[in-house]
Parts: C-alpha cells; sequence; structure tokens
C-alpha cells in the first residue's frame, strides 16, 4: 500500500527565508507537495509554518528585506517560483491562498469573487458570471447566496465568509491553494463544512495547510510534517505521524509531552 | 521505553492509573491460575470453588478498564504512543479476561475430577509442568507490558513454543491411555480439557507480548512469524 | 466533632462576609471617582458649547436685520443698508474651488505615496515628521510664502488663482495625514487578499485602498476645507482687495468653448475679509453687515462638518474590519 507512487506537485529544495530582521525562519526546508493530495503543517507557535506557507505565493515580498534562499520548483513546468526571474504575480495567478481569518474585500458577494478575473483582464460578464457560479459551488456557498449576490460579503456569517474566500481563490483555476489555518476563527460547525469541502477540492487541486489544531490535521490531510524552529523534522503520512511518529519531538509535541 | 511527561498532569495520572489497573488484573489472573493449579494438585475442592467465584473480580475489572480507556478516548483524543497504549490495552483486557476464563475451565474440570471416576494409571505430571510453563509466560507478559520492553516481549512469544510442545505430549499420553483402557475416558477428557485451558492462556499471553511490540514499536506483528 | 466543623464553617462564613463587605467598599470608593471625572468632564463640555452658542447666538441677534435675500445678491456699498455680500461668497466659492481643485488631488496623491510607496527609511521618516509639522505652521506663514512665491515670484498676481493656492497649500498637510490615517486603517489582510488574487500594486490601490479610504479622505479634505473658509490672515497677506464691487468673469459661459480660465486672474475678495472690512468701519450699523458675515461663516462651516460626519458614517457604514 505504501508503494502507490504520488506525483509531485511541488517541491522545496533546500529552502531558507530570513526575515528582515535578520531571523533565520526556515532552516534547509526539504519536501514535496502530492498532486491532489492534502499537506498539513503543524508544529507550535513560532516554528515557521506559516513563514513556509507564504513563501509558496510569494507572500514574503509584499514586505521590504525578506530574503529567500534555496528554490520551491513546481512541476511539470519545473519553475523555481522562488527565481529572481519569476514574477511574484505570476505565481500568485498559479498558487491562491485562504487567510486565517475570512477577509472578503467590502464588496458584493459577486464581486469578491470576480476580483481575481478581473485582475487578470475579464471583461466578458457571461465568462464572468459561469466562473461566478463555479467558484461559489465548488466552495458550497451557491445555495446560499444564489439570490443574493449582490449583498455586501460582510452581511453572510463567519463560515460563508470563509467559504466566500475559498471561492474567491478558485474562480481563477489555480494549481495549489493555501490554506493559513482557515478555521481559527470558525465555529466548530462552520469548521467541519470548511474541512469537507477541503477534502472534496483535493480533487481538483493540491492543498498545503497550516494548523494549529493537530485533530484537524490528522482529519484532512494525507501527508503531515511537524515543524520546530524553523526545521522540517518529520515529514510523513499522517496515519503514520499521528500513529506512530518516527521523531520524539514529533511525538512529545502531538501527544501533548513536555519536550 | 523513555517518554517525557505530559504538559496535563491530569493526564498523566489517568495513564498511570489505567496502566496500574492492567496490572492489577494481570495479577489477579496470576493468582488465579495459581490457586486452580493448586486445586488440582492438592485435590482441593474449595479452592476450585473459590476461583469460579473470584472471576466476577475479572470481570468487573475488565469493564471498569474498557471504561477509563474510552474516557480517555473522549477527553484526550490521544495520539502516537499514547493512542496505542489505550488500543492495546484494550485488546490486552479482552486476552486477560479469556485467561481468566480458561482458569474457570481448569477450576471446573478440578471439580468434576471429584466425581468417582476410574483413575488415570499414572500422575500427570505434564499438567503440572503446564500450569508452571503459563503462569512464567504470564508472569513474563505482565513484566513486558510493564516495563514495555520488546526483548523480553519476543522472548516471550518464543516461549510459548515449549508450551505447545508441552501441550502436544500430554495430549498424546491421554491418548494412549484412552486407548488402552476406555473407562479412563472420562478422567483422560477432564485431563484434556485443563490442558488444552493451560495451552490457551499460553496463546493469550504471546497476544499481550505482540501488543507490547505495537506500543512500542508501532509495530503490528500479529500474523507474522517473529523476526 | 460535628460541632466543631459547624463551629469552623460559621467562623469562615463570617469572614467570607467581612471580605465581601470590603469588595463593595472598595468598589464604590471607586466609582465615585468614576462620577467626579465624568461630572468634570460634562461641565467642560457644556461650558464650551455655551461659549461657542452664546458667540453664534450674538452674531445671529446682531445681525438679524441683514437676514434677506438681498443680502446675498447685493455688492457692497457705502451705505450700510444696501451693503451686501454678492462678491464676497462668490469669491469665496471660486477661491474654495481652486483649493479643492490643487490640495486634493496633491494631498490624496502625497498621502497614498508616502503610505503605499515610500521606501521606509529615515527619508520618509524625515518627511513623515515635517509634514505633521506643517499643519501647525500659523496660517500667516503661508501668506508670507505666498506673498513671495505667487505674488511676486511666479507673478500670478493678489488673484483667486494666488488665493486658492495659497489655501491649498494651507490644508494640504491636513489633507495628506487624513489620507494617509484613512489608508492605514485598512487592514493589511485585505491588502494581502488582493494581492494573494495576483493583483500589482496599482490594482490594489485602484481597487481596494482608495476605494476604502474615499470616507476617511474626504472628511479631511471637507474639515481642511472649512478651515480654510474662515482664513482671513494669509489672504490679507497676499493682499486681497477688501472692497470688490463687482464680479469676476464667469468660469462658465454659453457660447463656446464654454469654460474659461480669466476668472482665475481676477481681484476678488472673501467672506472673512468683507467681514474685517465692515468691523474696522466706524459706522455702528456696518457691525450689523458683519455679525450677519461672521454668522453665514459659522453656518457654512457647521453645515460643512455636519456632511464630513455624515459622509463618514455613510461609507463607514458598509465597512466591518
Amino acid at each position: 500500500m505504501d508503494q502507490v507512487s504520488h506525483v509531485t506537485k511541488a517541491e522545496s529544495r533546500n529552502l531558507n527565508f530570513y526575515y528582515s530582521n535578520g531571523a533565520h525562519a526556515l532552516k534547509g526546508i526539504n519536501m514535496p507537495l502530492y498532486e491532489n493530495k492534502i499537506t498539513a503543517l503543524i508544529g507550535p507557535s513560532g516554528c515557521g509554518k506559516s513563514t513556509f506557507l507564504r513563501c509558496f505565493n510569494r507572500m514574503h515580498d509584499l514586505y521590504p528585506g525578506n530574503r529567500y534562499d534555496g528554490q520551491i520548483v513546481m512541476h511539470p513546468d519545473n519553475t523555481n517560483i522562488l527565481a529572481d526571474g519569476v514574477d511574484p504575480i505570476e505565481v500568485r495567478m498559479r498558487i491562491s491562498m485562504v487567510f486565517q481569518k475570512p477577509n472578503p474585500f467590502p464588496k458584493s458577494i459577486y464581486e469578491n469573487v470576480a476580483y481575481g478575473l478581473r485582475v487578470r483582464g475579464g471583461k466578458n460578464k457571461k465568462v464572468i458570471d459561469d466562473k461566478v457560479e463555479q467558484a461559489l459551488r465548488g466552495a458550497a456557498l451557491w445555495d446560499e447566496v444564489k439570490d443574493r449576490l449582490n449583498d455586501l460579503a460582510f452581511n453572510l456569517s463567519g463560515g460563508q465568509q470563509q467559504r466566500l474566500c475559498i471561492a474567491r481563490a478558485l474562480a481563477t483555476d489555480p494549481e495549489i491553494m493555501l490554506f493559513d489555518e482557515p478555521t481559527s476563527a470558525l465555529d466548530p460547525i462552520a469548521t467541519a463544512s470548511i474541512e469537507e469541502l477541503m477534502t472534496e477540492l483535493r480533487n481538483k487541486l493540491t492543498i498545503l495547510v497550516v494548523t494549529h489544531n493537530m485533530q484537524q490535521a490528522a482529519r484532512v490531510s494525507d501527508y503531515t510534517a511537524y515543524m520546530y524552529l524553523g526545521d522540517l523534522v518529520e515529514f510523513s503520512k499522517t496515519d503514520d505521524i499521528f500513529i506512530k511518529p518516527k521523531d520524539k519531538r514529533t511525538e512529545d509535541y502531538i501527544t501533548g509531552r513536555i519536550g | 521505553m523513555e517518554t517525557n511527561l505530559h504538559r496535563s498532569s491530569q493526564f498523566n495520572e489517568e495513564l498511570e492509573r489505567l496502566r496500574d489497573d492492567v496490572i492489577h488484573m494481570g495479577t489477579l489472573i496470576e493468582n488465579q491460575i495459581k490457586m486452580a493449579t493448586q486445586a488440582y494438585v492438592h485435590n482441593d475442592v474449595s479452592a476450585a470453588l473459590q476461583v469460579l467465584d473470584n472471576d466476577n473480580q475479572v470481570n468487573d475489572l475488565e469493564k471498569a478498564i474498557d471504561d477509563e480507556c474510552i474516557h480517555i478516548i473522549v477527553k484526550r483524543q490521544p495520539t502516537a504512543s499514547d493512542l496505542r497504549l489505550i488500543m492495546s490495552i484494550g485488546k490486552i483486557v479482552t486476552d486477560l479476561e479469556r485467561m481468566g476464563d480458561e482458569t474457570k475451565k481448569i477450576a471446573k474440570s478440578v471439580r468434576n475430577l471429584q466425581k468417582p471416576l476410574h483413575p488415570l494409571p499414572a500422575d500427570m505430571l505434564g499438567i503440572r509442568h503446564l500450569a508452571d510453563l503459563a503462569t512464567k509466560q504470564l508472569q513474563g507478559a505482565l513484566s513486558t507490558f510493564a516495563h514495555l520492553d520488546t526483548g523480553e516481549a519476543r522472548s516471550v512469544i518464543l516461549a510459548d513454543d515449549a508450551l505447545d510442545a508441552e501441550f502436544k505430549a500430554t495430549v498424546r499420553q491421554l491418548i494412549t491411555y484412552m486407548m488402552e483402557d476406555p473407562r479412563t475416558i472420562s478422567a483422560a477428557l477432564e485431563m484434556m480439557t485443563m490442558a488444552r485451558a493451560f495451552e490457551r492462556i499460553g496463546d493469550h499471553t504471546t497476544n499481550i507480548a505482540e501488543q507490547v511490540i505495537y506500543i512500542a514499536e508501532g509495530r503490528d506483528i500479529r500474523h507474522t512469524s517473529i523476526d | 466533632m460535628e460541632n466543631q466543623n459547624l463551629t469552623s464553617t460559621a467562623t469562615a462564613n463570617t469572614s467570607l462576609m467581612q471580605n465581601l463587605q470590603e469588595v463593595r467598599d472598595m468598589i464604590r470608593r471607586h466609582k465615585r471617582k468614576d462620577i467626579i471625572f465624568a461630572s468634570v468632564g460634562l461641565l467642560a463640555l457644556v461650558l464650551a458649547l455655551l461659549t461657542l452658542l452664546t458667540l453664534f447666538s450674538d452674531l445671529v441677534i446682531d445681525g438679524y436685520p441683514k437676514f434677506n435675500p438681498d443680502f446675498l445678491t447685493e455688492f457692497p456699498s457705502r451705505r450700510a443698508a444696501h451693503a451686501g455680500i454678492l462678491s464676497a461668497w462668490v469669491g469665496s466659492l471660486l477661491v474654495m474651488l481652486v483649493t479643492f481643485l490643487t490640495a486634493v488631488p496633491m494631498g490624496v496623491a502625497a498621502g497614498l505615496y508616502l503610505e503605499e510607496y515610500a521606501p521606509k527609511n529615515w527619508l520618509s521618516d524625515l518627511i513623515e515628521i515635517n509634514v505633521s509639522n506643517l499643519a501647525g505652521v500659523p496660517s500667516i506663514v503661508y501668506g508670507l510664502l505666498a506673498l513671495g512665491l505667487f505674488v511676486y515670484g511666479l507673478d500670478l498676481g493678489q488673484s483667486i488663482l494666488t488665493a486658492g493656492l495659497t489655501l491649498g497649500l494651507l490644508i494640504l498637510p491636513i489633507v495628506i495625514v487624513s489620507t494617509r490615517e484613512a489608508i492605514r486603517a485598512i487592514p493589511a489582510s485585505i491588502r494581502e487578499a488582493a494581492y494573494a488574487v495576483g493583483a500589482t500594486k496599482w490594482q490594489v490601490v485602484k481597487d481596494h485602498v482608495l476605494k476604502y479610504s474615499q470616507g476617511g479622505i474626504m472628511t479631511g479634505v471637507i474639515i481642511g476645507m472649512s478651515r480654510a473658509l474662515g482664513e482671513t490672515a494669509p489672504i490679507i497677506t497676499i493682499g486681497a482687495l477688501t472692497f470688490i464691487a463687482f464680479l469676476p468673469p464667469a468660469p462658465i459661459s454659453t457660447t463656446a468653448p464654454f469654460i474659461n480660465f480669466e476668472w482665475l486672474s481676477s481681484g476678488f475678495t472673501v467672506l472673512p475679509i468683507q467681514m474685517f472690512n465692515w468691523l474696522s468701519r466706524p459706522d455702528h450699523a456696518f457691525q450689523v453687515n458683519a455679525a450677519a458675515t461672521g454668522a453665514i461663516i459659522i453656518l457654512v462651516t457647521l453645515l460643512m462638518n455636519g456632511v464630513a460626519i455624515w459622509l463618514r458614517y455613510k461609507i463607514r457604514k458598509n465597512i466591518k474590519w
């Protein structure tokens, strides 16, 4: 069963990351992302998991002084998305992101989803209408909002807002979707619906998710990486990590022991 | 295996209590086996009846430990070695309870042998041997569990072969007696039941040893040949 | 044994009740301080409002005889009874138009640049400190600057353009600071959301930053404008005329090319200067005119502030973060 070979969608190769204040936040990370799989990043606060996630869509470029060293290679085209010659905007067109707190724009539901298409120069109303509907269906939100697409996004509940943000990220057909603690601001029912959605989305794209909630990692992910102080301690199938981790540090973390 | 303490001291205590309860249950079974063996050796019916009576305690402990496991799962969502420990204890307890049942069979046979039966031509040393081996196996399994010592667990599994060999020898001996003199069949069948019970107890001890290996190493070696 | 228990429970209860009493006393003492502070604050507020109200009602009572449409449609005159503020309010309006057209684009652009584009280093820090300090420079200093730069340096004369530019300069720091504040109020998460779908910097600024900061920017602009409306010192410094019995050429005409810019170089007067002029006349009849003008200035200023508050409320209503 272990022999099933997965297609690698992206992989980080000896990735180091330095914040503008000099902090060495990632230390030589080597890790694959398998296509149509969900990979979870777990670890205590400050371990670098969010930093690592944000490398994948070059979010660190927004703040001056941050420095990458190493590669994140995307397949099948073998593009090193951290290379100087690669525009971060191109990277973000291929890899979209869902944030910790639902952050819809103060615009209508429709415009929120359409924004990614507009940014890409989409003008044809019919095409945009179709894409918006498709994305909202993909995010399991269509039935709840189809009659009020012009309502402000802020009028939705927290869980709906987060699904709207997923729809926004989905509308542009990304290859990889990043989730940065997507349910930390949501109640358990909204959390369950987002988790359900993630497992459905897996069929279409590759997912990398940062979570503080270990049970969530155990529930939704196929692979789990445990990070500690900027190091990748262990990367393995989720079942292996949660049933028989190889590294003592992983064991201590997931069982809640004093390491 | 060296393990650190949990951040939750209550969780530490719960796991500690659970482990203690399993050892306690194992010790109880060990005493039961010893008492049943004594009952057989000394032909002591009251001891046999006592064994039958004590089985309730074993059953109660089984239920109590199962309950503790479920509570820990609900409250702590155990993972990794904790998860393996809890799941394995659930199975170990079942094995212990079955051993209790086997012990009961032995005690019942002791009681049945009191009826005027045609005696066997010779003392059955094999039964005492089996009792000895089974008790040692159980002690080994309990110690293995207490220390999560996988080396010891492997020797317990291997040592079960001796018990099996002794059992086969005893069966052969009993068959010989029955063929020589059919009047001994009733007594021989009781002996057979006893021998079979000790042999089964040995099998359960290997199950426990396998669970210990799973707890400690995360390797499931059931239904595979060792090493 | 049981008795002992009962006694100890009773003792514990007594001490608990004592503690509770102490806690209650303490809360009462603290609350008294609350009440004292609230009363002092309220008193200060009432005093300030009363002063303003007295001033305003004094002006209204004094200027009451002039509250009629003629006051707005008459030119100033040597005879107090016939004098009006037509040239003054038209002058104010046109000057404000120039001020608006210069200060808003410049101020918003500068604020936007400083907040979104400028690298964060000592230079931008220096600029930031200077901009904030500029808001505190006395207005007459702006008048002197304008006299040197616009009137003599650029030879724009004592015109509407000069006055508008001067006041524009005066309120520029206000516009810049309020623009920056409004932009800063936009959470980073919204910006990141826009970048994350692949927007460029300009798309983020155009589609989000400017859109969501409009309310704050407009509030700042209106507050600046209402300040400019009442400014007298710099206008006098650049040499505005105090007695104007004509209107500048109309900016819009019915014949081609419909728009002309002659009005920019026209001489002018504004409401506060007209008021100042009347105040300095010995004839008491002119004091009534001055009071009426003052009342109108205050009224317009209050109205503009009201609009600012309403705008802010209306725009913020749809934004929750």
